[in-house]
């Protein structure tokens, strides 16, 4: 009987083990989750002035300058950016923007961060161009690398759009799997006021007031040189703060995903702990028995 | 009535202040800029950024980016800023090295990495002479 009890004690054991270090993750998911929101919400201001310029130079210039990020053309190849995570361990996530990838038929060239999704790719046999690898603290300067490469292949003709997959996040139990056409701007009026009025991690931030100005504006060099120069770095900047909300995305479902775990662990534990109760108490009873057995047939 | 400067970067604000007159590194070469300034947009280049605030000169790095002035608000949008007394030599200093090796590395790569590399190096050198000139 007492080793039935002490395998018990054993799986006890294990469980619990498992439940710190799952509610350790949790934790740290949390906090990384915040720190990840906080620098998107940093960032909110220079998306604002950056698209509070951007249209004050659209007004000046409307339709008068051609520009390769204006212009639409013909869609031969898509050029995707996935934004996947490094590491699992965090539910559906990852899976539900492979299953995303696989309803897209078209040609495309696929571009990735994170090791989960170069795999996906990898695996399946798609065009993957370039694999890319970001720590959980994201550097500007790290992104536009990423973003430099995607945009020198468009004006090379090599991809027809810039687009981004990456999981939105909605709220801390739900992120979606969502395309973001980047390139062209076709409708660059209407992306500029959603971004001004963007959403980061729930909350509406860097809604900016222009303020008012009856005197024509001056560019320098020329409005046209201001415009090329700005584009690049809206895009840039775009992709940054996609990249940060991936991020977000990936650790509140890795702590939800924990959480999950640990509560598991929980009503594991109880059943055990009740199972080895019962079963200590069988092993008391049983003992007594015998004693009180042996001392009747004396 | 006194003029407002801001200094954005992606990774927040680096600068908010009233100031009374402001020097901006220009691609064109420096503009200094006075309350009741045309409204105008320009690009920044990576150098030194000049604000005069009560009496006393305030010199802050800048890297690449461009600058709004619209009713006596500046708001200058860079990718990076440093306030002089912020930048500690010897790091800077090895940034420039890491910086020019790169540079000598990618002799053969394209002209776009070279502007960006570049410029980087500009931003360092910047940011040491500011700090030379404060000593």
């Amino acid at each position: 009987m007492s080793s039935s009890t002490r395998d018990i004690r054993r799986r006890i054991k294990s469980v619990k083990n498992t439940k710190q270090i799952t509610k350790a993750m949790e934790m740290v998911a949390a906090s990384k989750m915040k720190k990840a929101q906080n620098e998107a919400l940093s960032g909110s201001e220079y998306s604002a002035l950056l698209s509070a310029m951007l249209a004050a130079i659209e007004d000046k210039v409307e339709g008068k300058f051609v520009h390769p990020f204006l212009q639409g053309r013909k869609v031969e190849t898509r050029g995707i950016l996935v934004l996947s995570s490094d590491k699992g361990l965090c539910g559906p996530l990852n899976g539900n923007l492979f299953k995303k990838i696989s309803e897209i038929k078209s040609a495309a060239e696929y571009y990735v961060v994170g090791r989960k999704g170069a795999q996906f790719l990898s695996r399946t046999h798609r065009n993957l161009i370039a694999d890319f690898s970001l720590g959980d603290k994201v550097a500007y300067t790290e992104v536009r690398q990423i973003s430099q490469l995607l945009i020198d292949r468009f004006i090379e003709g090599r991809i027809d759009t810039i687009e981004i997959l990456y999981p939105r996040f909605v709220n801390t139990l739900l992120q979606e799997p969502t395309v973001y056409s980047l390139l062209p701007l076709t409708d660059l009026k209407n992306i500029l006021s959603d971004v001004t009025g963007r959403k980061v991690g729930g909350k509406v931030v860097g809604a900016r007031e222009l303020p008012k100005e009856d005197r024509d504006m001056i560019f320098e060099p020329t409005p046209y040189e201001v415009l090329s120069e700005l584009l690049p770095r809206f895009i840039h900047n775009q992709v940054y703060q996609f990249v940060l909300d991936s991020k977000a995305s990936e650790h509140s479902a890795r702590m939800v995903a924990m959480k999950a775990a640990s509560d598991n662990a929980s009503s594991l534990l109880d059943d055990l702990t009740l199972q080895y109760n019962k079963a200590r108490q069988a092993a008391i009873t049983q003992e007594i028995l015998e004693i009180s057995a042996a001392s009747l047939s004396n | 009535m006194s003029l407002h400067l801001e200094i954005v970067t992606p990774h927040g604000k680096a600068y908010e202040s009233p100031v009374d007159q402001v020097i901006l590194p220009t691609k064109q070469g420096e503009v200094g800029l006075l309350p009741g300034h045309l409204p105008l947009l320009t690009q920044v280049d990576a150098g030194e950024l000049r604000v005069l605030k009560k009496g006393k000169t305030e010199y802050l790095a800048v890297s690449s980016g461009f600058a709004q002035v619209m009713q006596d608000k500046i708001s200058v949008l860079t990718e990076s800023a440093i306030d002089v007394e912020e930048i500690d030599p010897t790091v800077v200093e090895q940034a420039m090295a890491k910086a020019q090796a790169e540079l000598k590395e990618a002799a053969d790569v394209d002209p776009e990495e070279m502007e960006r590399l570049e410029t980087m190096v500009r931003y360092h050198q910047a940011q040491l002479l500011v700090k030379r000139k404060k000593r």
